[in-house]
């Protein structure tokens, strides 16, 4: 990192920048849900007013050394509707979170290629169609008032740069006005600008897709012909990821850090190349550098990537921010396909805000809409032991607790409502053309299901299986009365239980063909459903924040857990497993097939940092990933963590104010965490080599 | 038949630092020699014991046949080949267990690839007829001094040196190990004298340095011992590689 940039880092992360930020309510534009109500305004236009102004009350500012400009100074986005109105639509319709559109995979590629002047150019074409309905004709016009808006803002930066003497900032700004872009300076400038823009039209999730495939044209331009040298594209791209965390303190997320600025890397093409370029090399070491939670780096990978591509990775694992997390084209792409998706869309897929695999431009899925607990399935069934006569017959019932579940909860995504988003849907496939905002679907519109608590359930049914089952060992009443009283009344049962029953992550056969079983009837029981857009719904194995709710009403289950204790967080192993290694879990979690579960969700192996002391040890990591992806893994992320520091910067949080952890999908500062994902985190099991 | 049985303390995957690729550490419990700075006091005596962990009693040490060890390190054996990997037994001292060592490595034996991490202090045959079982020695060098490795081991090093002889005679590859403990065996003379031994060594990879660290101790309460060291386990060791890489010996800090 050169001087400047090293510059900028401490200037933003000491938020020095928040000095010319204000409220919306400061700037005058917080209350103009009121008068969308008076007036009756259409939701379509209300977004493009809340947007346009947004645009007009940004001040432009330009940080000392900036050279990518584009910073927030109007923190909060004003809502669209009342606080009663709002009520009115919730109880009619299905909301999914904040109501916003979230967690898709934006096209910023073919406005950076064509820029802003030929889209604009693009919409006012297809309003001169006077087939036009009214709704479509309102939805152009909103997306023309979102381009005016943006457009307008960069000319004020334009301004900006020429009164403070920064002419090749108004030169850049000049130009992507209107045009695309001509050098990788410029298309880096646009794609914030861009970015910029749909955190501001109160877009969340807002992921950054194949970065280095969609830069790579841009940087070999200016490298061949000599407009750039490496170093100084390396200072632009350093730069772009500090961009990212200029203000992520606005972006809404869970927890502070779970923004989903997420960057997918490298890749498979039809024609069998491997594409990870210079720029993705450039990624993982300006992320190395900078040490900073975001942009979240993800590598597309798969049996064939060359091993240098897992020994970067791990250099980068080595320092302890949670990433890079790998994806497996190798099961991902023909899950996909499998779900329906095209080949061709398939091969482009990218990583949403955590793990759930989406595809860049074409695809409005809601990937995370629900969970379904799946030990919470075992735990419904648990009443019926008694009458079971073996153990397929009790599987039967968890089975059949499955698709219960599945029932109930794809009934309630009934009537769901998107606020709409014109400069969004500006970045989708076929909006202009279907003259429709993005929120009300795309080419793909299908849910996903996180699958929750694998572990628990599996070690769960397990234990039933040897010690209920095969060596009737307890009868049904005590179980039960014993989950009843939390294990109080039998502590015996729960040292059995716990310590006696297999678990998945050891290798053993026969708990990983129960975990295997549980997935694929988890699969099973979304097949053939149709949301009411008319797509699928798909089978995942992630959690998300369901690891901490789904284990708040789960009480005692039978693999010895106690009712206060957390259920995994992912596709992970119980945390009071006794550890056979890592490689017994990459051996027991590569088992299932992967590819039924396409929704995503990582497997998560913790280390201590004490096992990165030298190259050595990083290049056996790297050979460990690709051993997962080897035996047919589909997603894992890596922690490095010291159980101390974790203790420590609990109670001192004073001195680990950069101490970053990977918490369900995402990297976060630990202090900033609320305290129950403090403690799963430290919780976690971590291999101390 | 007879089964040949062995007390292992513990088997670890991924131990990346016992050896090259993705491997399996196998410490086998038991051992002659007592080094004031082990940090696995558990490993030393012979047979199980009770541990004390965090609260909780267990037994340390298991009982293993060498077919049951053989079988359940060949489930990992196709992971370890992908990775240039393998199994490292360990201890304690595995030598000590000579018989049950040789039963198992000859189960092993083309399947999948083996190393040792040894004291040195054995029966030169038990030496000799392991050495010819494994692909690869990791074998200390704690002190040249007879007398010196007396007082902080217990147990004089002319076996070992013997040992080391053979070891060098026999062609095989080899690492050696220095465990740096301050004011121990870090001054000079021993390191010249130890460099020495070691010169012009065909199968010598390189040498390995593991300096000492302070939690070493941690250990010895759970086994009911306390931690006497003898030495200032606060001062650093002294990092010197030169009487090495003066003989061309590559060296490597772990």
């Amino acid at each position: 990192m050169n001087q400047r940039l090293d510059a900028l880092r401490s200037y933003l992360l000491d938020k020095k920048h928040h000095a010319f930020v204000k409220t919306a309510a400061e700037a005058g534009i917080a209350d103009l849900n009121e008068r969308f109500e008076r007036e009756g305004t259409p939701d379509q236009m209300r977004s493009a007013i809340v947007f346009s102004e947004m645009m007009r009350c940004q001040e432009p500012v330009i940080l000392p050394g900036e050279k990518i400009v584009f910073t927030r100074t109007v923190k909060d986005v004003p809502f669209i509707y009342t606080d009663k109105e709002w009520e009115r639509i919730k109880a009619t319709h299905y909301i999914h979170e904040r109501g916003t559109v979230s967690n898709i995979s934006p096209d910023y590629e073919t406005t950076i290629r064509l820029g802003l002047g030929a889209r604009r150019e693009e919409v006012e074409a297809r309003l001169q169609d006077e087939g036009l309905d009214e709704r479509g004709r309102t939805f152009l016009e909103s997306v023309m008032m979102c381009i005016d808006a943006l457009q307008d803002l960069i000319a004020r930066y334009e301004k900006k740069a020429r009164e403070e003497g920064e002419s090749d900032t108004a030169e850049v700004m000049a130009r992507i006005r209107t045009e695309g872009a001509g050098s990788f300076r410029e298309a880096l400038q646009l794609l914030r600008a861009i970015h910029f823009a749909i955190w501001a039209a109160d877009n969340y999730h807002n992921t950054l897709g194949r970065f280095d495939q969609y830069m790579y044209p841009y940087y070999r331009h200016d490298i061949d012909s000599g407009v750039l040298t490496r170093e100084e594209a390396f200072d632009l791209l350093e730069e772009f990821f500090l961009t990212c965390n200029k203000d992520s303190d606005f972006y809404p997320g869970m927890q502070q850090g779970d923004n989903g600025q997420s960057i997918v890397l490298g890749g498979r093409d039809a024609e069998g190349n491997y594409l990870f370029n210079e720029i993705s090399e450039m990624c993982l070491k300006a992320s190395y550098e900078l040490r900073l939670i975001d942009p979240k780096i993800n590598i597309r990978v798969d049996s064939r990537t060359p091993d240098e591509v897992f020994e970067k990775g791990s250099r980068l694992t080595k320092i302890g921010l949670g990433f890079p997390q790998y994806s497996n084209d190798d099961v991902v792409i023909p899950g996909l396909v499998r779900k329906g998706y095209s080949e061709e869309d398939a091969r482009n897929y990218v990583v949403a805000a955590c793990w759930e695999f989406i595809i860049p431009k074409v695809a409005m899925d809601i990937v995370n809409i629900d969970g379904l607990s799946l030990a919470a399935c075992v735990k419904d069934s648990l009443p019926a032991l008694k009458g079971c006569k073996d153990y397929e017959d009790f599987y039967c019932e968890v089975e059949k607790n499955i698709f219960r579940e599945a029932d109930r909860i794809c009934a309630g995504h009934k009537g769901l409502y998107m606020i709409p988003s014109p400069m969004m849907s500006l970045l989708m496939d076929g909006t202009i053309e279907r003259a429709r905002d993005i929120s009300l679907g795309c080419k793909y519109n299908n849910f996903g299901i996180h699958g929750t608590g694998l572990a628990t359930a599996a070690d769960s049914l397990a234990a039933l299986k040897k010690f209920f089952f095969e060596q009737k060992r307890f009868s049904a009443e005590r179980l039960l009365d014993a989950l009843k009283h939390d294990f109080n009344n039998d502590p015996e049962l729960k040292e059995m239980l716990r310590k006696e029953a297999p678990k998945m992550g050891q290798d053993d056969d026969e708990v990983d063909a129960i975990g295997t079983a549980l997935l694929d009837s988890f699969d099973k029981a979304l097949e053939g459903r149709v949301n009411e857009r008319g797509g699928i719904y798909r089978a995942g194995t992630g959690t998300a924040m369901y690891y901490i709710w789904h284990a708040r009403d789960l009480g005692a289950t039978p693999d010895g857990r106690t009712a206060e204790e957390n259920i995994p967080a992912n596709y992970s192993p119980s945390l009071f497993m006794k550890q056979k290694g890592p490689v017994s879990v990459i051996k027991s979690f590569s088992k299932p097939h992967l590819e039924r579960v396409i929704n995503g969700g990582p497997l998560t192996l913790e280390f201590d940092r004490t096992v990165f002391r030298n190259d050595e040890s990083i290049r056996k990591l790297g050979m460990l990933v690709k051993t997962f992806i080897t035996l047919g893994g589909h997603q894992l992320q890596l922690n490095t963590v010291s159980r101390e520091e974790l203790l420590d910067a609990k109670a001192h949080p004073e001195n680990h104010r950069q101490l970053i952890v990977r918490v369900w999908g995402w990297s976060g500062y630990f202090v900033e965490l609320d305290e129950c994902y403090q403690d799963h985190v430290i919780s976690r099991i971590e291999f101390d080599v | 038949m007879i089964m040949t049985s062995g007390t292992i303390f513990s088997i670890e995957e991924f131990a990346v630092h016992d050896g090259p690729g993705i491997r399996t550490a196998v410490f086998l419990k038991g051992c002659p020699l007592r080094c004031t700075w082990c940090h696995n006091p558990e490993g030393q005596r012979f047979g199980s014991e009770l541990m004390v962990k965090k609260g909780e009693t267990s037994i340390c040490g298991t009982e293993y046949t060498a077919e049951d060890l053989a079988a359940k390190l060949l489930r990992n054996e196709a992971i370890f080949r992908m990775n240039s990997g393998g199994v490292t037994f360990t201890g304690g001292e595995p030598l000590a267990q000579g018989d049950f060592l040789i039963a198992v490595l000859e189960q092993l034996k083309g399947r999948i690839h083996t190393a040792i991490e040894t004291s040195g202090f054995a029966p030169a045959e038990t030496f000799r007829e392991v050495l010819g079982k494994l692909d690869l020695v990791m074998m200390d060098i704690k002190l040249v001094d007879q007398e010196r490795h007396r007082h902080w081991t217990g147990v004089s090093n002319a076996i070992i040196l013997r040992n080391l002889e053979t070891l060098i005679g026999s062609g095989k590859p080899f690492i050696i190990r220095i465990p740096l403990i301050p004011g121990v065996n870090d001054d000079e003379a021993n390191l010249e004298a130890t460099a020495a031994l070691l010169e012009g060594a065909a199968g010598l990879q390189r040498v390995e340095f593991l300096p000492y660290h302070k939690t070493a101790g941690a250990k010895y309460p759970m086994v009911g011992r306390s931690y006497n060291p003898g030495f200032d386990t606060q001062i650093p060791p002294r990092l010197d590689t030169e009487p090495f890489e003066k003989r061309n010996i590559t060296t490597m800090i772990l």
